[in-house]
């Protein structure tokens, strides 16, 4: 009974130490307690449709975010991986019968599978023209889509999923939870010895070579698990959306993740999580306006761009938290001494 | 006796108050029908075209009767933007059916979004009336799982196996045209089909059935569906020496082929189906070079039926166009207000049968379901038309006497006058 | 047959080559990657159709306006959208993507997804060495000869050109050297555009006009610099010739695999790529520090 309490004090001075104290991170646990105990209040489908597919989304934006902002390698063709990981899912479940957490986990590794595939060439590639070339994969893959058509389905796609599970409900909490859960395990990645690894290669990758580390090895790294998490999120979509279709590797998609993760503001796993939070429900209350949709849409983007380049999330954080000049700990705004050194916040 | 009267007035009184509360109490709710479509595009239109049409005529008469009470017709309009992006289609089908709560839903484009925006009506038991989806799936589904998928019917287009069908009826009747015409010995026809899932069997077919029907195939050609330069195509198909074009296409590579094909003046003829030559803005699209083109069609100012030439004409009055077979809700909403009287009720469960065994009179000729709720293909059905550009116009010029019949106002094929010209020498 | 692919081949390179040659130019001199420059091309287009079809002009009028009209819209969004966050290439991508799709609903709403079509300069078409050309191709053909060789002039034998290529080599030193660093970005800007606005002339009665139609040219365009180098305008010039023919050969060679020309284009590129990761004339960047 006294080790429970005792665990338990701990756990309570824990998170009033860690996470408590900055309104950042109390964001994150409320935005996590909304996502989770929305359907207490309302059970809306079409309201829990629109929040599985941001779910979706937020997982694959945060994917993308992994590779292109954290390693620095800029990658325009993301939908590829989740068009893989989609079609791979789909013939799973379909050809050999195989359920959701089955074909999901393998859909998402031969989106693996294309990641080292694409990532080989691009290993000598840099910036743009980095950027470029990953844009052409998907758009050569549809070609291969449209070749094959007794395999994929041709521009039909492949029809007749399973479903995720049995309910709407069942279905948002299975996104959700896998929203929060990979998420977090993002974020730890690049908040580990392996994430500065990565954020170095970004800002100077002979330096880190010269530091003796096989950089090669971690580019791949990168794209392989940058791939995993995106076909998760495909693999996801084929079963929510009960089809697979070429429509999964448009051009058009790898733009999308590319706004959205800058809206929300890149080198940050929450900021995309968060601009897809944003702007992809944003999308849907706009069809109030049908004609004019997608133009509002883009203008949001271009002005949020002109004011906060960054990215949302970033601005917002500036705002609310400042960086103590010495010990460089993140403290609310309001504060007028460091949390952890005391040193002058201003 | 003065008391007699006194009461009998009253009772008169009342009841006269009664029937006129009973008669604005009886209009009854509306039946709202949802038309989901791509609204921004011109199958989108015609889709709400159509079905406003439809729902005008209804409503000047009071709306659907069923159960002794008069319900106007309501539309919601859907806009699926199924060509841009599937999950806002379904998005758009999941809105229409749990926040404006319609009751039967028509429309739908194109077949990737259908199979899925099916399931979802499906799924929660509301009739929904395909007008734009040719693919087989989405009947053969009903036969698969009749229990689930009873509430889908298809009014139009017809079935592709129909379609190919028809297709191959005009290539056969312009080859003896030209045949007899220009004295060819055997004709050479160039296969130009969109890389697109549904020509792929029209390809097959053609390769196996054209060398039967006396014909040489001298190349076949898969362009993009959107591709902008065909050029290079039509360059080698005229050095393949081909009298006969056999057309497959549904996008925008149909207008461009048309127009260069013009302006090179290919020597031989456009044949088959080209789904932008349907549309009244094609002659202004190629700057009038697609002149001559024959494509397989569903509505022409000719006499299919009795309903047929007024329809077209009030479309074409009020819309400033000629309807397209996406136009086909207009009779996807008569089918409904008719199956709804007919059986006095506004229960799908109770829709279905009826609809399965109705006959209509229908705007495309004879309207009528098989047992995978497929438009029935067919003389004295519906057969589709093939309509050629005649200069500035759109002419029917199939079925010509076929099969003895020949719908009233149909006018014999022309070859384009620089092909004549090419071979006569 | 072989006629067929020369002369297709270079029609099809030239029309490449003028939109190619605008994008290198504003990302050699102001490293932008401008996502909107077909989108550009194809607001010219139908600006063109606009003037032609509603208000009456004769196409050599409606042409110059719009392409001058194009450009100075360029200049712009420009000043208002992209200079205040010059420092940020990622947002700067971001926003340029924003600007095409802006373009591209306007367009939708304005004309809706009809496919629209103007009629050519000049009709016919001739027969060279067996193969039918029309004459608005070979025009094009023309056109985007002079356009290039009035690019080259501007290039090598004007200040401003002098001012473009300084800027293109050493963006800070030149800076330093008294070239207003913003306004030489603003003028290329305005020079890029412009060439595909002439690009969108030309095209506009060969191809059909769809809201969409930015969308493939934009893919090409970019396959094309990054094959011949970025930053080279050498480079955009050969590698729009190698695009088109290795387009034209698939549909010769392959004509089932016509639908396939994009992607065995795209696929060139890579391998290109895999042997010199700077394509064939590319000047590799240092990173700026």
């Amino acid at each position: 009974m006294g080790l429970i309490g005792y665990y338990f004090r701990r756990g309570w001075k824990l998170f009033r130490g860690e996470v408590l104290v900055l309104p950042s991170r109390v964001a994150v646990l409320v935005f996590a307690l909304a996502v989770l105990l929305l359907p207490l209040f309302n059970q809306d489908p079409y309201l829990l449709r629109i929040l599985i597919f941001t779910s979706i989304f937020a997982i694959l934006a945060a994917s993308w975010d992994l590779l292109s902002g954290f390693t620095g390698q800029m990658n325009f063709g993301h939908a590829l991986f989740f068009g893989v990981a989609a079609y791979c899912t789909a013939i799973l479940n379909i050809r050999l019968d195989f359920p959701p957490w089955f074909s999901i986990p393998l859909g998402a590794f031969g989106a693996v599978l294309a990641g080292l595939i694409i990532g080989i060439p691009c290993l000598r590639l840099r910036g743009t023209y980095l950027a470029l070339t990953t844009l052409a994969f998907p758009i050569i893959l549809m070609g291969v889509v449209f070749a094959i058509p007794d395999l994929t389905g041709g521009e039909l796609g492949i029809s007749g999923v399973d479903r995720l599970s049995g309910s709407r409900l069942n279905d948002y909490y299975i996104s959700a939870v896998l929203m929060l859960g990979l998420g977090f395990i993002m974020w730890k990645i690049t908040d580990s010895k392996t994430g500065i690894i990565l954020h170095a290669i970004r800002e100077d990758e002979v330096a880190v070579r010269a530091s003796g580390v096989n950089t090669t090895l971690y580019k791949l790294f990168a794209f392989c698990l940058s791939g995993f998490f995106a076909g998760i999120a495909g693999g996801l979509y084929a079963h929510i959306m009960r089809t697979a279709g070429p429509s999964t590797l448009e051009v058009a998609l790898s733009f999308q993740i590319v706004i959205w993760a800058v809206f929300g503001g890149i080198v940050s796993i929450y900021g995309p999580i968060a601009g897809v939070f944003i702007l992809f429900p944003l999308l849907e209350f706009l069809r109030i306006l049908p004609k004019i949709r997608m133009l509002v849409f883009a203008f949001i983007v271009l002005i949020t761009l002109l004011y906060m380049p960054e990215g949302l999330i970033p601005w917002i954080r500036d705002k609310i938290e400042k960086e103590c000049p010495r010990c460089k700990v993140r403290n609310v705004a309001t504060r007028k001494t460091c949390r952890i050194c005391t040193a002058d916040l201003d | 006796m003065k008391r007699g009267l006194a009461v009998w007035s009253v009772v008169g009184v009342v009841c006269l108050i009664l029937s006129a509360g009973f008669s604005a109490w009886a209009a009854g709710e509306p039946i709202k029908i949802g038309v989901v479509g791509p609204m921004q595009f011109t199958q989108g239109e015609g889709h709400w075209n159509g079905a406003t049409l439809a729902a005008e005529e209804i409503n000047a008469k009071g709306g659907v009767l069923v159960g002794g009470v008069k319900h106007p017709i309501e539309l919601v309009k859907v806009d699926s933007n199924e060509f841009l992006s599937i999950p806002d289609a379904t998005n758009a089908m999941e809105l229409a059916i749990s926040r404006h709560k319609v009751d039967y839903l028509v429309g739908g484009f194109r077949t990737e979004a259908v199979l899925v925006m099916q399931d979802i009506a499906m799924d929660n038991q509301k009739i929904f009336i395909g007008c734009g989806a040719a693919h087989p799936k989405l009947c053969g589904r009903v036969k698969e799982d009749y229990d689930r998928y009873k509430y889908w019917f298809r009014v139009t287009p017809i079935n592709s196996r129909f379609l190919v069908k028809v297709d191959f009826i005009l290539l056969g009747m312009v080859a003896k045209i030209m045949a007899t015409q220009l004295n060819i010995p055997k004709i050479k026809v160039a296969i130009v089909a969109e890389k697109a899932v549904w020509c792929d069997p029209i390809v097959g077919i053609a390769q196996k059935n054209l060398p039967k029907m006396g014909m040489e195939i001298v190349g076949v050609w898969r362009p993009s569906p959107v591709a902008t330069d065909v050029t290079a195509e039509l360059s080698a198909i005229q050095s393949s020496g081909a009298h006969i074009i056999f057309t497959s296409f549904s996008s925008s590579v149909g207008v461009t082929f048309a127009k260069q094909w013009g302006e090179l003046k290919v020597p031989a003829a456009a044949v088959g189906i080209n789904v932008e030559a349907q549309k009244d803005g094609f002659w202004a699209a190629t700057g009038g070079k697609g002149n001559y083109t024959l494509t397989i069609n569903t509505y022409a100012r000719v006499k299919i039926t009795d309903a047929t030439i007024a329809f077209y004409d009030k479309y074409k009055k009020k819309f400033k166009e000629a309807p397209n077979y996406t136009a086909g809700t207009y009779e996807a909403v008569h089918v409904l207000a008719e199956a709804m009287q007919k059986a006095n009720s506004l229960a799908p469960d109770k829709l279905v049968p009826v609809i399965e065994k109705m006959k209509r009179v229908g705007t495309a000729g004879l309207l009528a379901f098989d047992e995978t709720h497929d438009v029935i293909w067919g003389p004295g059905y519906v057969t589709a038309l093939g309509t050629q550009w005649q200069n500035g116009e759109i002419k029917c010029v199939w079925p010509l006497n076929w099969q003895s019949i020949t719908y009233e106002g149909a006018v014999p094929y022309i070859i384009p006058p620089w092909v004549v010209a090419h071979y006569k020498k | 047959m072989i006629q067929n692919i020369i002369i297709n081949g270079l029609i099809n390179g030239s029309i490449y080559a003028l939109l190619a040659i605008g994008f290198s130019l504003i990302f050699g001199v102001a490293r932008i990657v401008n996502i909107a420059h077909t989108a550009f091309y194809m607001l010219t287009a139908y600006l063109i159709y606009v003037g032609f079809h509603h208000l009456g002009m004769s196409p050599y009028v409606a042409m110059p306006l719009s392409v001058l009209a194009v450009g100075l819209l360029s200049v712009i969004c420009y000043k208002i959208f992209i200079q205040p966050i010059r420092e940020h290439e990622a947002a700067v991508l971001i926003a340029t993507i924003a600007l095409a799709m802006v373009i591209q609903e306007a367009l939708l709403i304005g004309f809706g997804g009809h496919y629209l079509g103007a009629p050519p300069l000049v009709s016919g078409y001739v027969s060279i060495a067996g193969v039918k050309v029309t004459y608005q191709h070979l025009l094009a053909l023309a056109v985007a000869l002079l356009a290039l060789l009035a690019v080259w002039a501007l290039l090598m034998k004007t200040r401003l050109g002098l001012a473009l290529r300084s800027t293109a080599q050493d963006r800070e030193v030149a800076n330093l050297m008294g070239m207003n660093e913003a306004r030489v970005a603003m003028a290329t800007m305005g020079v890029s555009v412009m060439l595909a606005g002439i690009a969108g002339a030309i095209v506009v009665p060969l191809f059909v006009l769809d809201p969409h139609m930015w969308m493939h040219p934009l893919i090409m365009v970019l396959a094309i610099v990054v094959l011949g180098g970025l930053g080279s305008i050498k480079g955009s010039f050969v590698g729009a010739y190698i695009i088109a023919f290795a387009e034209v050969l698939v549909v010769f060679l392959l004509p089932m695999g016509a639908f396939l020309k994009g992607s065995v284009a795209l696929s060139i590129m890579i391998l290109v790529l895999l042997i010199r990761p700077e394509g064939l004339f590319g000047i590799y960047f240092e990173e700026e520090r």
